[in-house]
C-alpha cells in the first residue's frame, strides 16, 4: 500500500478533481445529450425516447434559425470590428505615445465589467429617450436618430458595439504584447531599407502576429457562442426574437417554455459548434509545439 | 578621400552621457573596427552614423555631404545586425529585393543583382526559403546579402557574428575580410571579440565609457597601447603589469620593479622620464619566453601554475610578490616549483605613468 502510494502520489492527489470533472463536465454533457433524445417537458423523463426527433424539430423552428444565423452574423461582425479596431488601437499605442499607460487603462477598463453591466450601460446609451440620441438633440442635431435597439434590422449592431466595447481591451492587450515582442532590429533594418511604417506593419509585422490572431479568434469565438448575459441585459432577444442567440434560445426553451428536450438538443448543437472551432485550433497548437 | 566624418559627436540619454565628443575621420575603403567593453557606446555610435538615433550635438558627414538631419534611408548606408533582423514573413529573395523595390528600382535590374550577390555569398540555392528554414550562418549571409545589393557608400556591422559558434565565426570572419578586399567599400564594424578586431581591421578604435581611447592599426594598438586601459583590454591572456619606480643614473634609465631592475635603454619614451617616477611596466606574455641564452635581459623564476592551451603553455611565474605569465611553446614544459630562466623581449615593453595611466 505504502509503495503504491509513493509511486502514484500525483495520480492520487489529482483523482478527486479528475472525478469531479468527469461527473460535472463530461457526465452532464452526456446527460444533456441523453435528454436531447427524449420528449422531456419541464423535467427530464427518459421513458419518452424519441430518437433524433428533437433535432429535426429544432431545425424546423424558425426562431432557432434566427438565433443560429444571428450567432454567425453577430459573430462575424464582432470578430471583424473587434480585431481590426483592437489591432489599430494596439498599433497606435505602440507608437511610444506619451501617457501610454493612461490610454491602456482606458481601453482595458471595460474588461473588468460584467456583461450584465455592459448591457445595461449600452441599453441606456442607445435608448432613444435617454441616451446618445437625446444628447445629440440637445446639441442641436435635431434630425439625429439612433434606433438600433428598436429596429429589428439593426439591433444586431447594438450587440456588436456593446460586445466590442467590452472585448476590445483584451484584444488590444494581446496585440500590443505581440507588437512589443517584435525584434527592434527589424524596425531598424526597415528604416535603413527605407520601408514606410505602414508597409512594415502590413507586410512584415502583422504577418508575424499570426499566432496572436489565432488566439484572439478562438477566444472571441468562444465568447460569441457563450454570449448570453449581454443579450439578456441589452435587448432580451428583442425586438421580437430578432436579436436572439442560441444560448438565449436554449435558456428560454428550458426554463420558460418547459421544453427541456428541445433545449438539450440546442445545447448539443452549440457544443458541436464550439468543438468545430476548438479542435482545429488545438490541432494547430499541438502540431506547432511538437 | 574622407568617406565618413564624425565631428564632436555627443549623445546623452537624460543626464547619462553615452558618447563624449567623438571625433573620427574614415578614409574611403577603410575597415574600421570599434572595440570596447559592453555598454561603452559602440552600438550607439553606429546607430548615430546610420541615423537610427539622433545625436545630441555634433555632425556626421558621409561622402562629403552633411547627413546629420538626413533619414537613414537617404544616407547611402547599409547595416547588418547581430540578430540578423531578416523579415521572417518573406523569402530570402524578397528580403534582399525589398529595399531596392522601395527605392523604385525596376525588377529587371533587381533580379540579376540579387542573384549575383547571392552567388557571391553562396546562398543562391536558398533564395526561395524562409529565414526560419535557415541555419544561423546562412541567415547572417542573407543579412549581409541584403546589405550588399544596396551597394552603399558605407557598411555598418553591429556584432554580426556574435550569435554564431566559434568555428562558423572564424570562417565568416575570413569571408567578410575577403568580401571587403574585393569590394573595397568603407565599413564600420562593431565587436567585442578581439580576434575579430585584430584580423579584420585596417584601423581599430578602442572605446571606453563613451570616449575614444586609441585609434590605430591593430598591431600598433596591440604593441603600443596609449594607456593602461587599452593595454589591459587587448590580448588574451592579458598583459603583465609590474609596478615600480624609474631610476635615472648617469644618463641611463631603468625601472625598479621590486624583484628586478629592468633596463630601459632601448625604450622610446614619449615624454621625458623623471627620477623616482611611479610607473607600471607592461609586457605581453608572448614576450616572456624560455631563455635561449642570447637575451640582453633574463631572470630565473619559479613556475607556480601551468595551463595547456594546445598551441602553447601558459606558465605563471612568481616574481617577487607578484606573478607574471609567460607564453611558452608547447614543447617547452617546465616543472612546477623548479626555477627556469626566462628571457624578456625588452623591445616590446610598454611603460605607463602610475598616476595618469598614460604611456610615457
Ligand atoms: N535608449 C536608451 N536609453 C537610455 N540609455 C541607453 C539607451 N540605449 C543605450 N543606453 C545606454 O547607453 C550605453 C551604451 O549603450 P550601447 O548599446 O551603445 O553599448 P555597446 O557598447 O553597444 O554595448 P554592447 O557591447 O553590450 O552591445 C549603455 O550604458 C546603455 O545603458
Ligand atoms: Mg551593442
Amino acid at each position: 500500500m505504502r509503495r503504491f502510494l509513493q509511486r502514484h502520489v500525483s495520480q492520487v492527489a489529482l483523482s478527486p478533481s479528475l472525478a469531479l470533472i468527469a461527473i460535472f463536465l463530461y457526465g452532464f454533457i452526456a446527460y444533456t445529450a441523453a435528454v436531447s433524445t427524449t420528449n422531456s417537458k419541464a423535467f427530464p423523463r427518459f421513458d419518452t425516447f424519441v430518437g433524433l426527433e428533437q433535432y429535426w424539430r429544432l431545425f424546423h423552428t424558425p426562431r432557432w434559425h434566427v438565433a443560429f444565423t444571428n450567432m454567425f452574423l453577430f459573430g462575424g461582425l464582432f470578430l471583424l470590428v473587434t480585431i481590426s479596431l483592437g489591432l489599430l488601437i494596439a498599433i497606435l499605442i505602440d507608437q511610444r505615445i506619451r501617457a501610454e499607460s493612461f490610454f491602456r487603462s482606458i481601453v482595458m477598463y471595460p474588461m473588468a465589467m460584467s456583461f450584465v453591466v455592459t448591457g445595461i450601460i449600452w441599453q441606456w446609451l442607445l435608448n432613444p429617450t435617454l441616451g446618445i440620441e437625446v444628447m445629440m438633440h440637445q446639441l442641436g442635431f435635431e434630425s439625429f436618430r439612433l434606433d438600433w435597439l428598436t429596429n429589428p434590422d439593426t439591433v444586431i449592431w447594438a450587440l456588436v458595439v456593446a460586445a466590442f466595447w467590452q472585448g476590445c481591451g483584451l484584444v488590444m492587450a494581446l496585440f500590443l504584447a505581440g507588437l512589443r515582442g517584435i525584434d527592434e532590429d527589424i524596425w531598424k533594418a526597415a528604416a535603413v531599407d527605407g520601408i514606410p511604417a505602414w508597409r512594415v506593419y502590413v507586410f512584415i509585422v502583422i504577418p508575424m502576429l499570426a499566432p496572436v490572431f489565432l488566439t484572439v479568434v478562438v477566444l472571441l469565438s468562444l465568447s460569441i457562442v457563450r454570449a448570453f448575459d449581454l443579450v439578456v441585459a441589452l435587448t432580451n432577444g428583442g425586438p421580437g426574437v430578432s436579436s436572439d442567440l442560441p444560448s438565449v434560445f436554449m435558456f428560454d426553451m428550458a426554463f420558460r417554455r418547459t421544453n427541456l428536450g428541445l433545449s438539450a438538443a440546442s445545447a448539443v448543437v452549440m457544443l458541436g459548434t464550439v468543438l468545430a472551432i476548438l479542435i482545429p485550433y488545438l490541432y494547430i497548437e499541438t502540431r506547432e509545439r511538437a | 578621400m574622407i568617406d565618413l566624418r564624425i565631428s564632436n559627436c555627443n549623445k546623452n540619454y537624460g543626464s547619462l552621457r553615452v558618447l563624449k565628443d567623438i571625433n573620427l575621420e574614415i578614409e574611403r575603403g577603410e575597415f574600421i573596427v570599434l572595440l570596447g567593453p559592453s555598454g561603452c557606446g559602440k552600438s550607439t555610435l553606429l546607430h548615430i552614423v546610420a541615423g537610427l538615433d539622433r545625436l545630441s550635438a555634433g555632425a556626421i558627414e558621409i561622402g562629403g555631404r552633411d547627413v546629420t538631419d538626413v533619414e537613414p534611408k537617404d544616407r547611402d548606408i547599409a547595416m547588418v545586425f547581430q540578430s540578423y533582423a531578416l523579415y521572417p514573413t518573406m523569402s530570402v529573395r524578397s528580403n534582399m529585393e525589398f529595399g531596392l523595390r522601395m527605392r523604385g528600382k525596376p525588377m529587371s535590374e533587381i533580379r540579376p543583382l540579387v542573384e549575383e550577390k547571392a552567388r557571391m555569398l553562396h546562398i543562391d540555392h536558398l533564395l526561395d526559403r524562409r529565414p526560419s528554414q535557415l541555419s544561423g550562418g546562412q541567415r547572417q549571409r542573407v543579412a549581409i546579402g541584403r546589405a550588399l545589393v544596396r551597394d552603399p557608400k558605407v557598411f555598418l556591422f553591429d556584432e554580426p557574428l556574435s550569435n554564431l559558434d566559434a568555428k562558423l565565426r572564424a570562417s565568416m570572419r575570413t569571408e567578410i575580410k575577403k568580401l571587403h578586399q574585393s569590394l573595397g567599400t568603407t565599413a564600420i564594424y562593431v565587436t567585442h571579440d578581439q580576434l575579430e578586431a585584430m584580423t579584420l581591421a585596417t584601423r581599430m578604435v578602442v572605446m571606453k565609457a563613451g570616449e575614444i581611447q586609441q585609434v590605430g592599426k591593430p598591431e600598433e594598438v596591440y604593441h603600443r597601447p596609449v594607456n593602461l586601459f587599452v593595454a589591459d583590454f587587448l590580448g588574451n591572456p592579458g598583459m603583465n603589469f609590474m609596478k615600480g619606480h624609474l631610476r635615472l643614473e648617469g644618463g641611463r634609465v631603468s625601472a625598479d620593479v621590486g624583484a628586478a631592475t629592468i633596463p630601459l635603454d632601448g625604450y622610446a619614451f614619449d615624454t621625458a622620464p623623471t627620477d623616482g617616477q611611479a610607473v607600471v611596466v607592461g609586457l605581453r606574455p608572448e614576450s616572456v619566453q624560455p631563455s635561449t641564452g642570447g637575451e640582453p635581459f633574463a631572470l630565473t623564476l619559479k613556475p607556480t601554475l601551468i595551463e595547456h592551451t594546445g598551441s602553447d603553455n601558459l606558465v605563471v611565474l612568481a616574481m617577487g610578490g607578484e606573478e607574471i605569465v609567460g607564453k611558452f611553446p608547447s614543447d617547452m614544459l617546465p616543472t612546477l616549483g623548479e626555477p627556469v630562466t626566462v628571457g624578456f623581449d625588452l623591445s616590446r615593453l610598454s611603460v605607463f605613468d602610475a598616476q595618469t595611466e598614460r604611456r610615457i
